[in-house]
């Protein structure tokens, strides 16, 4: 259930930034989330409900994208999708890799009027 | 682009810096509820507790029996009581350094909140992230929950004593692992009889007197 504590600082942020822009109503919120940190979106999306409720926040729509994990082989160069947890270049083989998506915890951006 | 856990990083980075400097290694134990994470401490401060001078932050829902266990040692504990909360985060660990007096310690071991899953997304402000897993649970630990094993620096695998009354598959399970996190270490304890401990202590501390 880290998606409770994730989506009360979500709520945060969001409501603060709205605070300075001065928007009186949050209408979505864009967000991305990394394959790894394995949130599930009903479970997110609830936990948010529950945080923005009475607040200018409470009907934005939530639009969750989930980025799958990438990773770039620090042998060959090669760039490739984590599938199965198999964490190894598909092309060399090698486990030195390091990582390029799939560790996102993104607000991508706030709309409102 | 925001990151959603700016907070919880800031602060963890604050925490990493104070640590840092009054050369205090923090280990961040990560496990089920019931792997032996406790056991694994108790044993760790008869072992170890002469040669270093051990400290424990305690995250536990509501109670504080962790840290009745761990009295005995003589070693400052501190108990986070999360109230309901599946993991510690930075806030909480920034808030309870001040009751340790850091310039007279060598390690600070954080026994998280028994969670496979939250704990891993959050960053204490460690050096590292121990996964401890028990062979009760099953060999299919590492595939569930591979983020923590990506995470970790290195994995223990307890109660390697029971392995005959499971259907725990070793292979299985070091395959997984290995798929994961081809190069992290794996001790295979048993921390009630003893087993394989030697290999911990010592990498442990090798580990506390790297950072000294």
């Amino acid at each position: 259930m880290h998606e409770s504590g994730i989506a009360e600082d979500l709520a945060a942020i969001v409501l603060e930034t709205a605070r300075r822009v001065n928007l009186s109503k949050v209408t979505k919120v864009n967000i991305s989330f990394g394959q790894m940190i394995q949130i599930v979106p009903d479970i997110f999306e609830f936990a948010f409900r529950e945080t923005v409720r009475n607040s200018i926040a409470e009907d934005a729509e939530l639009d969750i994208e989930i980025v799958p994990v990438k990773m770039k082989c620090m042998n060959c160069g090669s760039d490739f999708q984590v599938k199965e947890n198999r964490f190894a270049c598909n092309i060399c083989r090698s486990t030195d890799l390091g990582i390029i998506q799939g560790k996102e915890l993104f607000i991508k951006s706030i709309e409102g009027e | 682009m925001k990151n959603i856990l700016d907070r919880n990083q800031n602060k963890a980075n604050e925490v990493r810096n104070l640590l840092a400097l009054k050369k205090v290694l923090m280990v961040n134990i990560i496990s089920s509820p019931g792997a032996g994470k406790t056991t694994l401490l108790e044993r760790t401060c008869e072992e170890l507790g002469a040669k270093f001078r051990i400290g424990v932050i305690e995250g536990d829902i509501t109670t504080d029996r962790d840290a009745q266990r761990l009295k005995k040692y003589n070693i400052p504990i501190v108990v986070i009581n999360t109230e309901g909360g599946c993991h510690l985060d930075s806030n909480s660990i920034s808030k309870v350094l001040d009751s340790f007096e850091l310039d007279n310690l060598d390690v600070l071991f954080v026994e998280n909140v028994g969670n496979l899953i939250c704990p891993s997304q959050f960053d204490l402000g460690e050096a590292f992230k121990l996964a401890v897993v028990s062979t009760a649970e099953g060999d299919d630990k590492p595939g569930k929950y591979p983020m923590l094993f990506r995470e970790a620096v290195a994995v223990l695998l307890n109660k390697i004593d029971l392995i005959p009354y499971t259907n725990f598959n070793f292979d299985s399970f070091s395959s997984d692992l290995k798929k994961i996190n081809s190069q992290i270490p794996l001790f295979e304890v048993s921390c009630t009889r003893g087993d394989g401990l030697r290999e911990w202590y010592d990498w442990i501390s090798e580990k506390i007197n790297i950072s000294r």
